[in-house]
Formats: C-alpha cells, sequence, structure tokens
C-alpha cells in the first residue's frame, strides 16, 4: 500500500543509499577496467582486418549493442552456472556481484572497442609512416605513436561511456546484486514510499554523473592542451 | 650504394611506376623532378617500402632486398638505413621536438636515453631550433616543423635520405629557410633523393637530376644535361611550363596541334 507523498522522507533516504554507492562505484571500475582491456583486443582486428577474427569481433559486437542490458544480465547470471556445470563446477551460489561485473565488462567492451577503433582511424596515417620511416617496427608504432593520440580522440566518447555505463549499473538489482538501485527496491519494500526513494535515487546518480561529467571536461582540457588541431575562428576569444 | 632496379607499381588498373631503374653513389645528391601524378613520390615511398612495389630489387651494401615478397625483417632492416621527410611533416604530435628527434634512437636503435638527448640536441642545433626542444609540432611555424622532420631524418644517421617534396606545402616565406637547412645537410656529404619543385635547387645541388613522367625516367642526367642540353621535347616542355617566365610568355606560337 502506497503512502502519502512526503518531502522529508527523500532527505532521510539520500544518506542510506548514498552508503551502498560504493558498491555502484565498485562494479562500475572493475567492468571498465576490464572492458577496455578486452575492447582493445576487440579493436585491433577490427582496426587491422584480420580474417575470421573481424567477423568474430563483429558479431561480438553487434550482440551486445543490440540487446538490452537487461537481457544480458539474466543471460551472464544463467549462464555462467550452466556454463561451468559442463565442466562440473557448481557456481549457482555465485554472488550475483560478480555476475553483474562480468556482464558490464562485456558489454563495455563493446562498446569501448568501437570508440577505440573510431579513435584509431582519426589518426592520420601519415603518423605511422613517419613511426615506420625512422625504423620503428609495427607494434612500437602503434604502442608509441597511434594508440597515445587515439586514446587523446576518444577522450571525449569514453567520458560518455562511463556516464552511461553508470547509469547502466542500476539494473544490477534485478539479478540481485545490493548495489544502490538494489538498496532502494529494499527501501521501498519496508518503506512504502517509492516515489521518494526514486528522487532520493535519481539525485544521488545525477550527482555522480554531473561530478564525473565536470572530471572529464577538466581532464579532457588538459589533455588536449598539446595535441595538434586546427583552430578555427570558434576557438578564438573574440570580444 | 643503392642499386635500384625494375621498380613497378599498380594501384588497381593504373600503371604508376613502369620499371624505374636509378644508381645512386655514396655522398650523391639526386633530384626527382617531373609533373604531379608521374609518379616520383610513389617511386620514393617504394625505397623504404611504405609503399610495396609489385616487382624489383632494391639492393643497399651489396644486401639484396626483393620488393615482391620482402621479409618482415628485410622491411625493417630497409627502414633503418633510411629515413625520409614528408611534405606534410607528419611530426608526432603528442611528442615535443626533441622527444620527436629521440624516438628513433631511443625505440628503433635502443639508444640510451642521455645519449639520444645529447644526439638529438645537437642535430636541431643544426637547423636552428635549439631553443624549441620543449615544445609541440602544434606551436611551430610549417617551416619550424619541417626543420623539426628533418633533424628527426638526420638523428638516426642514415645511408640515404629521402626527402618527399619537403617545401611544397610551406608557405612561399618559410621555404627559403628549409632549402637553407637542406643546403647545409648537402655540404656534409649525405647521400639524398629529393623529390621536389624547386627547380633551382634541383639545378644547383644535383650530382644526378631524373625528370620522370607517366611512370617512367624520361631522361636523366647532370643538371647541365637536363636543364641546359633537354635533348626530350617532353622534358623541354615541362621546364619551360615550370619556368618563370613562362606566364609571360606569347602563347600563340605554343599551341599544340588539336588532333
Amino acid at each position: 500500500m502506497e503512502k502519502a507523498f512526503d518531502m522529508n522522507m527523500i532527505g532521510d533516504f539520500v544518506p542510506t543509499l548514498t552508503a551502498y554507492l560504493p558498491v555502484t562505484l565498485y562494479i562500475l571500475t572493475l567492468s571498465l577496467l576490464f572492458g577496455f582491456v578486452l575492447g582493445l583486443f576487440l579493436a585491433l582486428p577490427r582496426i587491422y582486418n584480420i580474417p575470421i577474427v573481424n567477423q568474430l569481433a563483429k558479431v561480438y559486437i553487434s550482440f551486445f549493442r543490440g540487446t538490452p542490458i537487461m537481457v544480458q544480465l539474466f543471460i551472464v547470471f544463467y549462464g555462467i552456472p550452466a556454463l561451468t556445470g559442463l565442466i562440473g563446477i557448481d557456481t549457482s551460489k555465485m554472488d550475483p556481484f560478480y555476475a553483474a561485473v562480468a556482464t558490464y565488462a562485456l558489454s563495455n567492451a563493446a562498446a569501448a572497442a568501437e570508440i577505440i577503433r573510431a579513435g584509431v582511424g582519426s589518426v592520420d596515417k601519415g603518423q605511422t609512416e613517419a613511426a615506420y620511416s625512422i625504423g620503428l617496427s609495427g607494434s612500437q608504432a602503434f604502442r608509441r605513436i597511434v594508440l597515445p593520440q587515439a586514446l587523446v580522440q576518444a577522450f571525449p566518447n569514453m567520458g560518455n561511456m562511463v556516464i552511461s555505463s553508470l547509469k547502466d549499473t542500476s539494473l544490477a538489482f534485478s539479478i540481485g546484486v545490493m548495489d544502490m538501485s538494489g538498496r532502494g527496491q529494499t527501501l521501498i519494500t519496508s518503506s512504502n514510499h517509492s516515489l521518494e526513494v526514486y528522487i532520493a535515487l535519481s539525485i544521488v546518480y545525477y550527482a555522480v554523473a554531473v561530478l564525473f561529467e565536470w572530471f572529464f571536461r577538466v581532464a579532457e582540457k588538459r589533455i588536449k592542451k598539446n595535441q595538434t588541431r586546427i583552430v578555427t575562428v570558434f576557438d578564438m576569444n573574440i570580444h | 650504394m643503392i642499386e635500384i632496379k625494375n621498380i613497378h607499381k599498380q594501384f588497381g588498373i593504373h600503371h604508376v611506376l613502369k620499371g624505374i631503374n636509378l644508381t645512386v653513389r655514396k655522398g650523391e645528391v639526386v633530384t626527382i623532378i617531373g609533373p604531379s601524378g608521374s609518379g616520383k613520390t610513389t617511386f620514393l615511398r617504394c625505397l623504404n617500402l611504405l609503399e610495396r612495389p609489385d616487382e624489383g630489387i632494391i639492393s643497399i651494401h651489396d644486401k639484396v632486398i626483393n620488393c615482391r615478397f620482402p621479409s618482415k625483417k628485410e622491411v625493417h632492416w630497409l627502414r633503418k638505413q633510411t629515413a625520409m621527410v614528408f611534405q606534410q611533416y607528419h611530426l608526432f604530435a603528442h611528442k615535443t621536438v626533441i622527444e620527436n628527434v629521440m624516438e628513433g634512437l631511443t625505440i628503433a636503435r635502443k639508444m640510451r636515453k642521455q645519449d639520444a638527448y645529447a644526439v638529438a640536441e645537437n642535430e636541431l642545433r643544426k637547423v636552428g631550433l635549439q631553443d624549441k626542444l620543449n615544445a609541440y609540432p602544434s606551436q611551430l611555424s610549417g617551416g619550424q616543423k619541417q626543420r623539426v622532420g628533418i633533424a628527426r631524418a638526420l638523428a638516426i644517421h642514415p645511408d640515404v635520405l629521402l626527402f618527399d617534396e619537403p617545401t611544397a606545402a610551406l608557405d612561399p616565406e618559410l621555404v627559403g629557410e628549409v632549402l637553407e637547412v637542406m643546403l647545409e645537410i648537402v655540404k656534409t656529404g649525405a647521400t639524398m633523393i629529393v623529390v621536389t619543385h624547386e627547380m633551382e635547387f634541383a639545378r644547383r645541388v644535383s650530382d644526378q637530376v631524373v625528370f620522370m613522367d607517366e611512370g617512367v625516367i624520361v631522361e636523366q642526367g647532370t643538371p647541365e644535361e637536363v636543364f641546359r642540353h633537354t635533348k626530350k621535347d617532353r622534358t623541354r616542355q615541362f621546364l619551360r611550363r615550370v619556368s618563370p617566365e613562362y606566364l609571360f610568355e606569347p602563347k600563340e606560337h605554343i599551341k599544340e596541334p588539336v588532333i
């Protein structure tokens, strides 16, 4: 039974929910870390057009970008025990936290791969040629010359990915993870004040997202300071 | 020292190089001139295998590389003997001037950082940029960028320096400072192959001038032979058109017959 709207409850809920923010951030950090590394390995065959692996990467990316994150969560959550069961390991009692991290990592990898690929594509081919011309090997040219510039190019998109991934983690409660949203669900059950809980949740998520956005904006400015870019009239301060 | 035999290159149906032969002795300056699309840049890029010829042989120091199927090792080896200066500079945008010059030393040649720094600083002094060591490419003028490009190529002490139209992208006012640096390099006795539109430069510093058109070498020889005692009509036509006087010549006389 829903109770009458009570503004004061929001203020009470915010600190209760914020106490679970570390869990949310933990899922986010781990999944971004693993996702980024996996994304790099997915991007490489796409960039270098390596036969077969390229097709597999394409299918992988397309699948994870084309299915809802909640469906992916359940597939991984039920899929891991089913898979490990085949080799006789029982993981059905596994903490759903790990399934959530795995899902978000797999999903972030698909997004990261496309972002990295676009970043590498935006680096002038001449950079690679110049690296070759002074005797760098293919991998040296990629690691030392192309990738650093590609990551700078990709940085704004990475920022967007982090923020959208933060919002995605709010679905982890559906497989029973006790993160901020999970705690929100239990608060609703115990208090019968759904609206207040959701408003409190939105306040915390929004605050974190704004903080991230600010951080990425400042970081981007610092990183781009030394990069070559074409200065247009739009960059000039005309008063 | 360098012998290049029968280089062929095709882009799709477009036959860009139709069997180029060239011998370059140690300390020689070879300039390649010719109209756009004649294949001169492609030929130069074949020499460090940035472009893979369909056929041909490059030998340096008695080491013979079959360009059709070079091994990774051969490609890498060849690139270590050569260095290229690009029309669009291609400085590493995320590295400072000194880091740009050090890169080929510390990474490709495993030189110690302090030693590489000393070499790079010295090369940058030669091109007059000793006070820009810590600047980023985006903070330099075109002429300064190209001088860094030259220092980067010089630093690795290649057997042969390849210049791909090094002044073509520069403001007219900045061409001089780059050519000046190149003249200094000529004086050191470096082996150079230069693709250029700077005819006066070609005329004055070359030991050998090569005129290319439509994928073949039309004419080659000393500057005296090519510029003064031109043998082929196509060369004469090209030289006339690039000469400053061309614009003011009475055009009625040189109209080509319409077939």
